[in-house]
Parts: C-alpha cells; structure tokens; sequence
C-alpha cells in the first residue's frame, strides 16, 4: 500500500519532465497561432522580418542559425576528434585527469562570458588580424570569394561560429572520449599486433568501431550549437537578414529572440516571436533525439 | 616497401601532432578565456560592487547590489523546486526504470531537456506565468531555472543510485523492509553525497544561465526582495550593461561576469575533488 | 648478466634470455629462458597467473601499450634484441603476428580485414590483392566459406569463423612467427579442432608460439612444451618428454591434473 503510494508519487514527479515538454510544444502553439494562421507554413521561407510592416518571416533567422551551426560543427568536429584522441591514446596517464577536467570546465563556462568574451576580446583581435589576411587571401577566389567580402568588422556569422565552436567543443569530445573507451583493448591489441600506428588504429578501427556513437556526439553538439542564446547574440551583429558573406552581420533564431521578445509589440510580433522559438524547439528536439538514440545504442550493446 | 613505411610513420606523426594541437587549442581557449574574465574581472572588484545599487544611465559608479541578491534570491528558490521534483523522478528511474516503458521514455525525455534550448523554456515560462499572473516576476525566473535545473538532477540522482550495490539493496529487502523505505532510507542515504553533488552541478548550470530569466524575472534596476516583481539578476545586468555605451556599466558587467564564472568553476572544481577523495577512500 | 648478442641459428626462432617482466612493482616473470625452435609449434602450458601469456606478449612487445609494464633482458630475434628502446616495434609485430583468445575482426569487410594488414607494408593491384586474400584465407581454411561474402562484415561470421579470419589476417601479412593467445578457449570444439587442424598445416612454414590452459590441446598441436609456474620457467622439453618422462615434480603435478 505504501508502497504502491511511492511508485506513484515518484512517477508523478518523473511526469513533471514530461509534462514540460508537452507544455512547451502546446503553449508555443498556441501563443504562435496568430502568426501561424496570417503567414502559413510560407513563414519559414520567407525572407522578411519588418515590424513596421507587421509582416515576418523566419528565412534570415533559420539561415542564420543553420549557417552558424553548421560552421561551428566545421570548426568544433576535427579539434575534439584531436582532443578525444589524445586523452584517449596518446596522453600520458598522469595528465589525463586535469587535461580532461580541463576540457570539461571549458563546458561549465556560464555562455554569457563567451559572449562577452567574444564581443570585447575576441572580435576586436579577429577584426584586425585575421579577417583582412583572409580577405586577401580567399577575397578574389571565385566562388568562395564571396563569402569574405565586405567591411572586417568583427562581428558576424563567422565570428558567431568560431565562439559557438568552442562552447560545443567539450561537449563533443567528451561524448567521443566515452565511446572510444568502450572499443575493447583487445581489438585495438590487434590491430598494434598487426604493426599499426597509433593513427591507424584511431583511424581504421577505433573510428569506424565507435561511429554511431561519434555521430550521436556530434549531433549533441549541434542540437548545442542550434539553440545556444547569449554567446551568439553577443557576436553575431543582429542584422536580419541574408548576406551572402560570412563577414557579414546576421541573426540566429536565439538572438532574435532574445534581443526581441522584451519589447515586442503584442499581436503578430510576438506571436511570429513565439512561432520562431516553436520553430528552434522542433528542429533542437529532433536533433537531440536522435543524438540521444545513437549515444545510447553505442554505450549499450554495441560489442565483441 | 620502407618508402611506404616511412610515410605511414610520417602520417602517424603528423596525426599525433595535430591531436595535441587541438588539445592546446582548448587549453589556450580556456585559459584566454579566464585570464580577459580575471584580469578585467577583478579591475571592478571594489567593495561598492556589493554595497551599491545598479546605476541609472549617466551616473558615475554604482554596484551589483539588487542584481546579486535577486540572483541569489531566484537560484535559491529554483533550486527549492528543483531538487525534490528531481531527486523523487531520479528515485523512479532507479528504482522502476529497468522495466517499465514509460520509466525508459522519461529518461529519454529527460536527456533531451539536458540540452533543449534554454530560451524556450523562458518562452514556455512566459507563456504559462507571466501572461497569466499579469507580469514579469521573481518567481517566474525560478520556475524557468527550476525547469532546467530538475533534468540535471534527474540524471545524477539517477546515476548514482544505480552505484548502489545490489547487495546493500537485498540486504535491506531481506530485513523486511518496503520499497519506499529502502530506497529514502537506505539507497538514497548511501548516495547523499553524489546525490548533493547533483544538485550543486545544477546549481552551477544554472547560475548563469541569462536566456531564460530575459522573459522572466527582467530586471530591476533597483532593491528588490519581492518574488511577485520584476527582479534584478546578475546574467541580465551583464546582457544589458555589456552591450551599452557607458564605461561603468561594461566595467560591472566584467565584474559580474567574474562573479559567476567564480561561483561556477568553484562549484566544478570543488565537486571533482570532493568526489576524487570519495572514490579513493 | 651476459650482455652479447647470439649468433642467429637457423633453427632458432626466438632466443629469450634472462627475461624478466614487471607489472610496476610486481615481478610477472622471473628469468626466463628459453629458444622457441624455428617452423615448429611451442606450446606454452601451466595454470592461470602463472605468466605465460606475459611471456607471449613480450615477444611482439605489446606490453609497449600500457604505461608501468616493463621486460628486461633479451629476446634475439634475426640476431638482434627485440627488447631494445630503439627497436621500432611496428616492424617487429609485422613479423611476429598475433591471435587473441577472443576472436576480434576488425569493423570493416572479410576483404578488407585482410587486406588492411598487407596494405600496411605493401602497395600492391588490385588483382595481386585479390590473390593475397584470397591465399591468406585459403591458408586459415576459410576461403571456401566465405568467397561468396567477402562484402560482408567480419562480424557476420560465426565464431570459429572470425577465429580463422584472424589467423588469417595475421598469416596475410607472411610474419615469421605467428603468437596464439589461448585462441580456441572460446569457441565450440567442433571450432577447435579446425583451427588445431590450421595450427598443424600452418607450421610447416611458419613458427608458432601457442598459449593454451587445454593439455590436451598442447599435446596434439605442439613439438615443444614450456611449463611455467609463479612467473618462472619450470620445464621446457619435446612435448612428448613433458608429458611422458616431465624431470621435475610440479611439472608431473600439473599434467596429472593434481593441481592447476
């Protein structure tokens, strides 16, 4: 009896995560539903966010977030693979520890400081010292070119991605730290039996053994990277809009949001405000989903 | 063949290499990182930081005061929410997640929430709280925290009972005791500690966590200790005054920043070495 | 300590000498010594923790791997000391194959399990790799079993299947000796029998260092027996001297099945 009394009112409480998500989806629906009935599923590729107008549209901002997102995963993929690798391989044991502990307080750093980081100290040195070599270096290349055009301000998508890459570094190599710790040691013996290096062994075995779960890792990453607020606002510049350079300043659904939503005008403003962030919480929840699923298959059963 | 080989250790090396390089560069972003946070952090360390209000704009000095206590005020009644819904959902997974579906679904669920977007929680907090009570309010910032914070919980609670050896468990069964006895009484009492460390890692997530308070608690640009009002933060103070034209704002930002960042590592490196001594023993 | 280096005997395939072995402070194995004979099988018996499985693995020093284990003395192989720090000790395991008690494909194709090991020493065709895989597998007795898969995982066999991919891989690579770690305790004994059927072909062209917990097992694969005990070499003879005629008595003890 008492015991029946527990089960349930643990599970109530267990319910209360449930309940949030499900309170998340349905509330956002339903404050978005003003904007989601004047612009139709059309909002999402539209490229328009005039509030004089009273008329929006989510391209620039999804672009933006998307692009970002994207490029941070460029940046953060290689540099934790290196990172998981080392702690996992190459690193002597004494340091594994604090090297580890280190990477991981890199993950407990608050993002408001990335973004005020990023802002006063990173995009001033990236104004100066990287982007004008990098326009004259890729500026005139056809295709790409375009991509370094305009004034070196700072600020921007790429600036937004290299801070974004960072804060989704740990979470990555962590994630790829774990798994590479469940190939068996014996499996790598025999690939060092047969005269492998180290890199080969990484590379030919202990990649392809822990792919599902290197995968799952990434898309952490990315549902990350996709929905991380203050350290994008503070460097992304704000402008939205679409701009084909990568110097250029944008937005991301997140920063949209934030620099927004405190002084947006109640009706289709706030409802197409809502619809955004009803928007990031699909695309981050099936990311996240399926991130969740290939971590678990690989930790799980996955095996000699 | 040697040709061959000596490529292949050449590749090898430069690979090594190149794993280092990457773990330098993670070690040089985090200390870069903390070396801007302390040397411009500890600059707008004075005592007014603590003793004086947040300025209005065009005023000289000022300090953290409200935004300090109204932080600590909103942490604290987030974390009063969060830790028994957590511990008591952690408690379920342990104890009936091995079998039941919904059980496995939850922590599913749960590891989402780990990392969904904090801004829609603020969204979701404004849409359930602020619209109904008719305004923005302390209380509503610690519901918003309290609803990241809790997965956290959930997840180490969950983790460290499921540390318990079986034995302790059956030894407790054996005795007679009921399901909910052994869990609070024994299982739970054995973990306390990792139990606690759950709750001070959600803690330290949360504390500066500046999204979701945007929609929620605002800010409050003077003493405040009333929950049902827009309340000062430190996050929101730092989001506000950074991006300003005034010199002293961007310097308490720096200095609220330090403020946090301090609280948080101290939470992270504390909680390691607590459990490293735990582990040994 | 005689510190020169043996003049290279033919018949000889590994001279080991003086060996010591140390798990950090704990001494694994105790001045050994011994000469594994070339293109016969030597078998290594004696009960659990008794070191010879450290013995197998300082020949390919893949004790390398783990930080604290350390070999000292000489292990002479084509007259020179295997254990020397400047021994590159990729090049020493592509002579000295190994096979572990558990079957281990790689996770890649039967085709390309093979072919990644040769590819590592190798450039070769496509057809001349093709020929390699499929004489390695023909060597491991599995080529008819398998040539109509070779696109398939080497995780889709059965056991005793992977067992011999993994000899084969090791064969592929043409090693001088062939290390087996206990390689049928985990298989079925129809399994076994294949693969100690294997062991009897494969000795005719290469030297073969087998540890085994079976006697049985050493007693029908094996020309050689080492009997090893607490870290030390107690008896090294024929295997038909060891097990009819053993000199010393825990030897005696051991195969008579009065401990172990």
């Amino acid at each position: 009896m008492q015991d029946k009394f527990f089960h349930h009112t643990t599970q109530l409480f267990a319910f209360v995560v449930l309940a949030a998500l499900v309170g998340i989806l349905v509330s956002l629906t339903y404050e978005a539903w003003p904007s989601i009935k004047a612009f139709g599923p059309s909002f999402l590729w539209t490229n328009i966010w005039s509030v004089p107008d009273d008329k929006y549209g989510a391209l620039a901002a999804i672009y933006g977030t998307v692009v970002t997102s994207v490029l941070a995963l460029l940046i953060a993929v290689p540099i934790s693979f290196g990172i998981a690798l080392f702690l996992t391989e190459t690193c002597p044991v004494w340091l594994r520890r604090p090297l580890g502990t280190a990477i991981e307080l890199l993950a407990g750093i608050p993002s408001i400081v990335y973004g005020i980081w990023g802002l006063f100290v990173f995009a001033p040195l990236f104004a100066d010292h990287i982007q004008p070599p990098l326009q004259a270096l890729l500026g005139d290349v056809p295709v790409i070119g375009g991509w370094f055009s305009g004034p070196p301000i700072g600020v921007g998508i790429l600036t937004a991605s290299i801070v974004l890459s960072l804060m989704v570094i740990p979470f990555i190599a962590s994630v790829m730290r774990d798994v590479f710790e469940t190939v068996p040691h014996v499996l790598k013996e025999s690939a060092y039996g047969l005269g492998c290096t180290t890199w080969e062994v990484a590379r030919s075995v202990v990649l392809p053994y822990t792919r599902v779960g290197v995968i799952g890792g990434i898309m952490l990453g990315l549902g990350r990277a996709l929905g991380e607020t203050m350290a994008v606002t503070f460097v992304i510049g704000n402008a939205n809009r679409i701009n084909g350079s990568l110097f250029a300043p944008g937005t991301s659904i997140a920063s949209t949001l934030a620099n927004e939503f405190g002084e947006a005008d109640p009706g289709l403003h706030i409802a197409s405000l809502f619809e955004l962030g009803l928007v990031l919480f699909i695309i981050t929840f099936v990311v996240l989903a399926i991130s969740r699923w290939l971590i678990s298959r690989s930790m799980g059963s996955e095996g000699l | 063949m040697m040709s061959l080989y000596t490529r292949r250790i050449w590749i090898n090396r430069i690979g090594i290499t190149l794993s280092m390089l990457a773990m330098s560069l993670g070690l040089i972003a985090l200390l870069w990182i903390l070396w801007t946070l302390f040397s411009r952090g500890f600059a707008a360390l004075s005592w007014d930081l603590f003793t004086q209000d947040t300025p209005s704009p065009g005023t000289e000095g000022g300090g953290l005061r409200n935004a300090i206590v109204g932080s600590g005020l909103i942490l604290f009644f987030s974390m009063l929410i969060s830790t028994p819904i957590g511990i008591l959902a952690g408690i379920y997974l342990a104890e009936y997640g091995r079998v039941s579906r919904f059980a496995s679904f939850t922590r599913f669920m749960t590891d989402i929430m780990l990392s969904a977007p904090s801004i829609v929680i603020g969204l979701f907090v404004y849409a359930l709280f602020v619209v109904t009570t008719g305004g923005f309010s302390g209380w509503a910032g610690s519901l918003a925290l309290a609803l990241i914070a809790i997965p956290v919980v959930v997840r180490t609670t969950e983790n460290m009972l499921k540390l318990v050896p079986t034995s302790l468990r059956e030894a407790a069964f054996a005795v007679g005791a009921p399901r909910w006895q052994v869990s609070l009484k024994v299982t739970l009492r054995a973990v306390k500690s990792g139990v606690v460390t759950g709750v001070l890692l959600a803690m330290a997530r949360i504390t500066g966590e500046t999204a979701p308070l945007l929609f929620t608690a605002l800010n409050n640009q003077f003493f405040s200790t009333n929950m049902s009002e827009p309340m000062g933060n430190l996050p929101v103070v730092i989001f506000q005054f950074a991006l300003s034209p005034y010199d002293n704002w961007v310097n308490l930002a720096w200095g609220g920043a330090l403020l946090i960042a301090l609280l948080v590592l101290a939470v992270n490196i504390g909680v390691r070495i607590v459990f490293r001594n735990k582990v040994k023993r | 300590m005689p510190d020169q280096v043996m003049p290279p005997d033919e018949n000889i395939a590994l001279q080991v000498r003086n060996l010591d072995f140390f798990y950090g402070d704990f001494k694994g194995l105790n001045n050994v010594n011994l000469d594994v004979a070339n293109k016969k099988v030597t078998a290594f018996i004696g009960p659990s923790g008794c070191g010879k499985s450290t013995l197998l693995r300082t020949f390919n020093r893949m004790y390398d791997l783990y930080p604290g284990q350390r070999a000292e003395g000489q292990i002479i192989f084509h007259g020179k000391n295997l254990l020397d720090k400047s021994q590159d000790v990729n090049l020493v395991r592509a002579k000295i194959g190994m096979v572990f008690q558990k079957p281990t494909p790689f996770p890649m194709t039967i085709y390309e399990n093979i072919a990644f090991g040769v590819r590592l020493y190798e450039r070769m065709s496509k057809s001349a790799m093709d020929d390699r895989v499929e004489w390695a597998l023909n060597k491991a007795a599995l080529w008819g079993e398998v040539k109509d898969k070779l696109q398939q995982n080497g995780l889709s066999l059965s056991g005793g299947q992977q067992q011999r991919l993994c000899i084969a891989r090791a064969v592929a690579v043409k090693p001088d000796i062939v290390l087996l770690d206990e390689p049928t305790s985990a298989l079925d004994p129809i399994s076994t029998a294949k693969i100690e059927e294997l062991i009897n072909e494969l000795k005719s062209e290469y030297t073969i260092a087998i540890v085994t917990h079976n006697m049985q097992q050493a007693a029908r694969v094996s020309d050689f027996t080492a009997f090893m005990y607490l870290g030390e070499l107690i008896e090294f003879n024929e295997t038909g001297t060891i097990f009819m005629q053993p000199v010393k008595k825990q030897t005696e003890d051991y195969i008579t099945g009065r401990f172990g």
